[in-house]
């Protein structure tokens, strides 16, 4: 399996939401990746003052990376955390994705009507049409009840 | 979080500080503030822009210093609530934060004010009126909280071009109004006072370089680029606004500024007339030259206000943050939303608040007033913070930028007390405020000096500072006031240690902690029963790859118990009438923290609880035990309790053994009997080997003789106490079997100095650990730091 797409995986978390959903897409796929690299990129605004505190989102993400960590802890998963920096959400993605050493990126979309993805940033757009790593697209699985 | 990381972070340069700044500093204030200002103090408005700028420039000096000792979120209540703790915090976090909101009102104000006037006289919809100002007013500001609950992408290359064509269009204002020669005619119409008054009006464009210490966590280089950008963002503006003064008290007289909604658009358009003639080649009409040189006004105006109130918005959302993060504000506020990424809770609610100001229509000049006043409260104790942190240097305090040596005292003192003056006369004016009217109850009720409105908005906002801290902030926000190591005098060299005898109390275990607390009070008292005092640690231990504060996060709960833990022992102490003071502290290393309280506290003692068993190989009886009885440089005690009972209470046995701190076992024996008075019996206990043949005294009589002899060196012989030898082969055995038969067992040390395999001495730790009682185990201070006055005590009991 060393050289499958999921020998090391670069799995942008983008929100503790999300941090539920992708961790429970990645357990419910036939194979589950050997080694995954959680990271979240911290936006930074590039000369102006940021939306938010950075210690504020950086605690946060913290927070993002303990759901990670609790809900793979049953599987024989090496997981990794890193907090990412950038001006633009997905070229960071791909550059620590290359930096990391990863096989892919994965990870699992967020819906949300137009206007909102206007709003926020089409991330997963961005990831898809601009990586030269190959990206995995996990479907959302449901939630299960006595979680 | 690595330091490269933490670099990463950072990605605000000089410039984009400086800018950050500037856009904050040239706002409302540089386009409204000269009707007002002419209006109170004519032209000479300009010394008082020139006094604001001072008092400013003595807080950047402040200000920077403490932002790159700690370069994190939430400014100077950051800074305020580290140095002297959360009742200060409190009034300055909502200070601040009440601060921010009144200036973004005003800065919205000023913006209906030149988008309504400026283009009403262009476009006949937009007609002026308080109305209609009003409307614009809260339409912008409702946009702005919108644009940053969603975080819409703000670029930095955005933020520069606005700011720099600002700067750039006030430069162009200044020269051409300089070159049309404005004639000033009484340059001081309402006289010196009015001036002075007239500092705290426009003191509200000075705030803004607050920005930058609220954005430090952003910074690159702080140490370099905090404090230049900073004073940069205060010398610059305020040259700005005394030069607009100048011209515009020069170019229309006060009735027609003070008449105007825009000032500084009336005024480019009345000296631009002039410049008609001198145009080459094409021919203007002097109205339509003055019409474009108001317009662009109007429109640097829009731009100024709105970058103004903006990054206020942002300011807010960070002091909300800093402040949840020191649980002085609830964490609910300071919720991340899930898809934007920013404070939407903040940020909605320094909105509203905003739009609520503004819709009451407390007046621009009220408005500008308050805010002025709250950041003059908080420059005044952000001084103080500076005297405070460089007296009681926290060892994690080490600012790259200090105020110049020359300088020191100086700054923050009269930076204090300028902020006071131009607060007093804010506030006070000598003119007799009738609180009750004759008519009313026969008699007036008068004060001799009058509170002016500004003056009780703001104390009213400082009353419910201080009401939020006792009603929530007291019980939930660590005290860490700094205060009390600052006046402290330096700690005192180790000749004497009159004063206080004090204990140091580790607790961690609340089952455990009353028998402890018990116990080290027992001792305590023995010593000197009117000023003795416990002082119980308790340590958050954080592993080394997280930070500090990020750990506090996540670990309510054990912030929780710890505030539970420490509030017990308040309790517990009062209980026992001793004095008692908590440290609640974050390490990486419970032991090493322990090692420093007994340091900084210049500690006698110190109690430490065992659990009986032993640890690792690394550690013997524990990691955090093993560093402290071998390093301390008091007295130490540790003591294991038994199953049953009140330790220290019925039989006391001490074991008299001939170690070098079995009278320091011995004593503390005598202190637990002492106060347990006839609940408690002390006997004296010493195994002998039977006498080899010829001997000339017994074996009997040797270890009666090993007891009497220790009590005197214990200094205990005064006490009531029995004597008990054993005579038998396997000393350790028998002593083993004869401990059951008392209740506590006190055994000294019987090694000394940091060693490997026995920390106490195999003895005392085989008893702790075979014997099912309250076992005691005590040693003296450290040889190696042995105190003068230990060192005395021996030569005269010797």
């Amino acid at each position: 399996m060393s050289d499958s797409l999921f020998r090391r995986v670069v799995v942008p978390i983008a929100s503790k939401d999300d941090a539920r959903a992708t961790t429970r897409a990645l357990v419910s796929q036939n194979s589950v990746p050997e080694t995954v690299v959680a990271v979240h990129v911290i936006e930074k605004a590039g000369g102006a003052p940021d939306k938010a505190s950075v210690e504020q989102r950086e605690r946060d993400t913290e927070a993002m990376f303990d759901i990670v960590r609790t809900q793979l802890s049953g599987y024989d998963v090496d997981l990794e955390t890193e907090i990412l920096y950038g001006t633009d959400v997905a070229e960071t993605i791909v550059e620590a994705g290359h930096d990391l050493d990863a096989s892919a990126i994965v990870f699992t979309p967020r819906g949300g009507s137009r206007w909102i993805r206007l709003l926020a940033g089409d991330v997963a757009l961005s990831l898809i049409s601009e990586s030269d790593l190959p990206v995995v697209v996990l479907p959302d699985e449901p939630e299960v009840e006595d979680e | 979080m690595s330091a490269g990381d933490q670099e990463l972070a950072r990605d605000l340069g000089f410039l984009e500080a400086y800018t950050i700044g500037l856009g904050t500093m040239i706002g409302a204030g540089i386009f409204v503030l000269p009707s007002i200002a002419a209006n109170q103090a004519g032209p000479a408005s300009m010394v008082s822009f020139f006094f604001g700028g001072m008092v400013s420039l003595l807080a950047a000096l402040s200000l920077s210093e403490l932002a790159t000792g700690m370069p994190k979120a939430g400014g100077s209540y950051y800074y305020v609530n580290r140095a002297l703790g959360p009742f200060f915090g409190s009034i300055v976090g909502w200070g601040m934060w009440a601060g921010l909101t009144f200036a973004s009102a005003f800065y919205m104000i000023g913006f209906g004010q030149y988008f309504l006037s400026g283009l009403g006289s262009y476009i006949p919809l937009l007609a002026e009126s308080e109305l209609g100002i009003t409307v614009a007013a809260l339409v912008m500001a409702a946009i702005l909280t919108g644009v940053n609950y969603y975080g819409v992408k703000e670029t930095g290359s955005l933020q520069n071009v606005i700011v720099l064509s600002l700067v750039g269009l006030i430069l162009a204002f200044l020269a051409l109004g300089a070159l049309s020669g404005p004639t000033i005619s009484e340059f001081n119409p309402s006289g010196w006072p009015a001036v002075a008054a007239t500092i705290g009006t426009v003191y509200v464009s000075f705030i803004g370089f607050e920005v930058i210490a609220t954005s430090a966590e952003e910074i690159k280089n702080p140490s370099r680029n905090l404090p230049l950008a900073m004073i940069a963002a205060v010398v610059t503006p305020t040259l700005m606004y005394i030069g607009v003064m100048w011209i515009s008290t020069g170019t229309l007289s006060i009735g027609a500024l003070d008449a105007s909604n825009i000032p500084v658009a009336d005024v480019a358009a009345e000296f631009l007339r002039g410049f008609a003639s001198v145009i080459p080649f094409v021919s203007v009409s002097p109205g339509v030259l003055g019409a474009v040189g108001s317009i662009a006004m109007i429109v640097g105006a829009v731009l100024a206000t709105i970058s103004s109130a903006n990054a206020s918005i942002l300011s807010a959302a960070r002091v909300n943050f800093a402040m949840g993060r020191d649980q002085i504000l609830i964490e609910w506020l300071n919720e991340v939303h899930e898809r934007f990424r920013t404070p939407y809770r903040s940020i909605t609610a320094t909105g509203i608040i905003t739009l609520v100001l503004i819709a009451v229509g407390a007046g621009i000049g009220t408005l500008a007033e308050v805010a002025s006043f709250m950041y003059l409260i908080t420059y005044a104790l952000v001084h103080v913070a500076v005297v405070v942190l460089r007296r009681a240097e926290p060892a994690d305090y080490d600012p790259d930028f200090r105020i110049p040596s020359v300088l020191y005292p100086f700054v923050p003192i009269l930076g204090a007390l300028a902020c006071l003056a131009v607060l007093f006369q804010m506030v006070v004016s000598f003119e007799p405020m009738v609180l009750l009217a004759e008519s009313v109850v026969g008699v007036e009720i008068a004060l001799p000096f009058t509170i002016s409105v500004v003056g009780i908005i703001g104390i009213g906002i400082i009353i419910a500072g201080i009401a939020w801290y006792y009603a929530y902030a007291r019980d939930r926000a660590p005290s860490q006031s700094l205060v009390g190591d600052a006046i402290a005098p330096e700690p005192a060299p180790a000749t004497g240690n009159e004063g206080q005898y004090r204990v140091v109390v580790p607790v961690a275990n609340p089952e455990t902690e009353r028998d402890l607390l018990r116990m080290a009070a027992a001792s305590a008292h023995a010593h000197e029963d009117d000023s003795a005092e416990l002082i119980a640690v308790n340590v958050i231990e954080v592993p080394q790859q997280t930070s500090l504060s990020q750990d506090v996060a996540f670990e309510e709960e054990r912030v929780e118990s710890q505030q539970e833990l420490l509030s017990a022992a308040r309790d517990i102490a009062s209980e026992l009438d001793i004095g008692l003071r908590t440290r609640a502290i974050v390490g990486r290393d419970t032991g090493s923290v322990i090692l420093d309280v007994i340091e900084e506290e210049d500690a006698d003692h110190v109690f430490l609880g065992w659990a009986g068993s032993r640890s690792t190989r690394e550690h013997v009886l524990g990691s955090t035990i093993d560093p402290v009885v071998g390093r301390a440089s008091c007295d130490t005690t540790l003591v294991k309790l038994g199953p049953a009972g009140t330790p220290g209470e019925g039989d006391v046995m001490v074991l008299a053994g001939e170690g070098p701190h079995s009278p320091v076992a011995a004593r503390r024996a005598a202190e637990f009997v002492a106060t347990a008075g006839d609940d408690a019996t002390l006997t004296l206990l010493n195994v002998q080997q039977p006498a080899e043949e010829g001997d000339e005294e017994s074996a009997q009589e040797r270890g009666e003789a090993l007891i009497d002899d220790l009590a005197e060196r214990a200094g205990i012989e005064f006490m009531q106490y029995d004597r008990e030898v054993v005579v038998a082969e396997d000393i350790e055995s028998t002593i083993l079997d004869v401990a059951t038969d008392y209740d506590t067992i006190c055994v000294g040390a019987t090694r000394s100095g940091p060693v490997t395999q026995a920390v106490f001495g195999s003895v005392p730790e085989t008893v702790g650990e075979q014997v099912d009682r309250t076992v005691v185990m005590a040693r003296g201070p450290e040889e190696s730091t042995m105190s003068i006055r230990e060192a005395i005590a021996r030569r005269l009991s010797t």
